[in-house]
């Protein structure tokens, strides 16, 4: 047995609640929750879509660390597993956060290829060597979980702040051969809520279940400002 | 969630405790500054009888602890500064876990061997 000690939120307050689950080899944290669900309380909330790692949706705080809860084995865990929702976002019920604002930020950076020539009615190939296709692949992994922006520290103090997630779905299109629209994101970036709002703290990449290293997404994405707007200074 | 977001540990890297005590020691190293100024504006006493009196007080065993801690920030935060304006520039982040043991270690030796000329010219 298992103790899952889960932090609940009813709208007015906050509390921890503990269940005991059988836990066997291969279990998941989202299986062990779904089995709280259907045995104790039918009232626990969480998101859950893919249970295989791909949506994004069951991200929380597992033993202090953010995870995906269909990609964490609770056997790996201990005899106690603390589940909470993540952190840096507004809670709604139990494990579930407002992820509104998150997408919104992410809608902001115009995560879209941007092209001059855009004919649907005469679609036209775009070609791209495998080296143009490394500069930004591993960016395109982003599930958009929120595990990113739960950890930072410069989102805990400015709500407004982009985040790693947006600025790295920023990067992906600014570092995509095909794509022209880099100076609108440039600007977008350089904003006061943009990538000189990060401090380096490079827990986003150690949290990310994806391995998509926003940090590094965040400071090229700076890097690619700081000369976009060198150059716009100097008028080249 | 608001400053207290920079003093989450637990379930944290090492990343974020580097993060936090870059905060921490530029805050002292301001507050330091300003109590710096403040001392050096004793000078405006031309006969020097306020500054030599504060500097009685201040060169004294009694405060090499209060110097070790300033050198330890000093040290801390410019080490570490050097390394996030490195990573800043995008250069070597692939190797930032290594990057960040080494620069830990450097920050301690320096401030170690500094406490050690500290505590020599104090007498000790």
């Amino acid at each position: 047995m298992v103790e899952f000690k889960i932090r609940r939120y009813d709208g007015e307050k906050s509390y921890w609640q503990s269940f005991e689950v059988p836990a066997k080899r291969g279990m998941t944290v989202l299986e062990a929750l779904y089995y709280i669900k259907e045995n104790y309380d039918s009232s626990l909330a969480f998101r859950a879509s893919c249970r295989m790692g791909i949506c994004g949706s069951c991200a929380m705080k597992i033993n202090d660390k953010p995870r995906l809860a269909c990609e964490t084995q609770v056997l790996t865990l201990g005899n106690t597993v603390k589940v909470e929702p993540l952190d840096n976002f507004k809670v709604i019920k139990d494990l579930i956060t407002e992820f509104d604002g998150f997408f919104e930020k992410l809608k902001a950076v115009k995560p879209h290829l941007i092209r001059k020539d855009d004919n649907y009615a005469e679609p036209k190939e775009l070609l791209q060597t495998p080296e143009e296709l490394n500069e930004y692949y591993v960016f395109t992994l982003c599930i958009k979980c929120g595990a990113c922006y739960s950890v930072c520290p410069a989102a805990a103090t400015l709500d407004e702040y982009l985040g790693p997630a947006a600025m790295t779905a920023a990067y992906r299109f600014c570092a995509d051969s095909r794509d022209e629209g880099q100076k609108e994101r440039y600007e977008i970036a350089s904003s006061p809520n943009g990538v000189w709002r990060c401090h380096l703290a490079m827990e986003c990449s150690e949290v990310c279940p994806k391995n998509v290293e926003p940090a590094k997404a965040v400071q090229l994405l700076r890097r690619k400002t700081a000369f976009s707007m060198l150059k716009s200074l100097l008028g080249w | 969630m608001g400053v207290s977001g920079w003093f989450r540990f637990k379930g944290r890297s090492l990343f974020s405790w580097a993060f936090t005590f870059q905060r921490l020691t530029g805050v002292v190293l301001l507050i330091y500054l300003l109590a710096h100024l403040t001392y050096l504006s004793t000078l405006l006493d031309t006969t020097g009888a306020t500054y030599e009196s504060m500097i009685a007080i201040t060169v004294s065993r009694q405060f090499l602890i209060f110097d070790i801690l300033l050198i330890l920030c000093g040290v801390f935060h410019g080490v570490n500064g050097f390394r996030i304006i490195l990573h800043e520039f995008g250069i070597a982040y692939g190797y930032r876990k290594p990057l960040l043991a080494i620069f830990i270690v450097i920050a301690v030796v320096v401030w170690l061997y500094a406490s050690y000329i500290m505590y020599s010219l104090t007498g000790g």
